[in-house]
């Protein structure tokens, strides 16, 4: 590569940052940020998962108050949240998986918005089903 | 004819320079493109505004940059496309590049990545070879035509003008400075097709199947949706992936 002096952005760090930058950019770049976000999403939630398992080690008392409080309203609503970014991210790995192997490249921004449809809807009957009861 | 009073915000830079943004306000045509804005911010406010242009007609690719943050061919760019009528348009040099001055970049990587796939010149648009001898029947006297031993070396990968735009469009491109990139990925499946030398084709696809090859593409698809020309290197990319795949199971069924 040339050895000219680049102003801006020095940082892979900072041009990463691109990757979240969905501005005037069109579906294919959306599903590439929302996979990465649900993907890191998904990593945290999965280390928050193993200490809250944890807590089966302190005893049934610090399990027992970590259910009641998963019970709460807004614990729920995290729930939901969850459920967003495991089907997002999963049903886009179809996705990705099927136009990796040269299958609906063409329609890949169609698979992109089924894929919403099919997120929206199941997270609707599922958030039916956690707030209803 | 109506005319427009366009404001212009451009990135500025010069070596050893903070880079900084320049409001210009031109008149423009109402059926202007962008570029001729540029050129009017050129002939009367600041003769220091290094930009790119050539044809003016999306042949050259030699203008590309983003507009708004998207990349396009300023040439064949018309203010109703990318103005909302009233916000000032934001001019940057394309992303991924080492910036020269101004607008310029250097593209000695795009070129760089095209030669790793030995890829070469002409597209359909201006075809190199003469039109046939019944095509000119009419207009001029039959000849016979010699072609050159080594034609391969005239052909370009279909239809690009080699204006680094999908390279700039890339989000991979912005933390792997040696991937291949869109335009070298494409070029590769191109050279594929057109030769029948196997040992060729083993070596290309080695290329593509590298670290910084087909692998590291994660399927955004903004390389396709910026090309001017549908080039349609992220489909290119998805061919090759298949071909690189299928070939391993062959491999692996043979053991």
């Amino acid at each position: 590569m040339a050895t000219l002096e680049q102003p801006l952005e020095k940082s892979k760090y900072r041009r990463a940052g691109r990757w979240f930058d969905v501005r005037r950019r069109k579906p294919g770049m959306w599903a590439y940020a929302l996979n990465r976000i649900t993907g890191i999403g998904l990593v945290v939630y999965l280390y928050l998962h193993l200490g809250v398992l944890s807590l089966l080690s302190r005893g049934p008392t610090s399990w027992d108050s970590f259910v009641s409080l998963a019970r709460s309203p807004y614990f729920l609503t995290l729930d939901v949240i969850l459920l967003a970014g495991f089907l997002i991210h999963g049903l886009n790995g179809l996705r990705v998986t099927l136009t990796g192997f040269n299958i609906g490249v063409k329609k890949q921004k169609v698979l992109f918005s089924a894929l919403i449809l099919v997120t929206v809807v199941a997270l609707s009957a599922a958030a039916l089903k956690i707030f209803g009861g | 004819m109506t005319l427009l009073d366009i404001t212009l915000q451009i990135f500025r830079y010069k070596p050893g320079q903070q880079p900084r943004y320049d409001t210009f306000t031109v008149q423009v045509e109402d059926t202007a493109h962008v570029i001729d804005a540029i050129d009017a911010v050129w002939a009367k406010h600041d003769h220091t505004l290094t930009f790119r242009r050539a044809c003016h007609h999306s042949s050259c690719g030699s203008c590309a940059l983003r507009i708004n943050g998207v990349e396009k061919l300023p040439c064949i760019t018309r203010f109703s496309d990318v103005w909302d009528g009233s916000s000032p348009l934001r001019l940057d040099p394309l992303r991924n590049f080492p910036i020269v001055s101004d607008l310029v970049v250097d593209v000695s990587g795009f070129f760089q990545r095209l030669s790793a796939a030995n890829m070469s010149i002409t597209r359909d648009a201006e075809p190199f070879l003469p039109l046939s001898v019944d095509d000119l029947a009419d207009v001029v006297q039959p000849r016979t035509v010699e072609l050159p031993d080594n034609l391969s070396r005239f052909n370009r990968f279909e239809n690009c003008i080699e204006c680094g735009i999908c390279m700039s469009a890339c989000p991979t491109m912005a933390v792997d400075d040696k991937f291949l990139g869109p335009a070298g990925l494409a070029a590769i499946y191109s050279a594929c097709q057109k030769t029948d030398d196997p040992d060729k084709v083993a070596h290309l696809l080695a290329l593509a199947d590298g670290e910084h090859g087909v692998w590291r593409c994660h399927s955004a698809f903004e390389c396709t949706e910026a090309c001017p020309q549908a080039v349609d290197p992220a489909g290119k990319i998805m061919a090759l992936r298949r071909e690189i795949t299928a070939n391993r199971f062959k491999k692996s069924r043979r053991r």
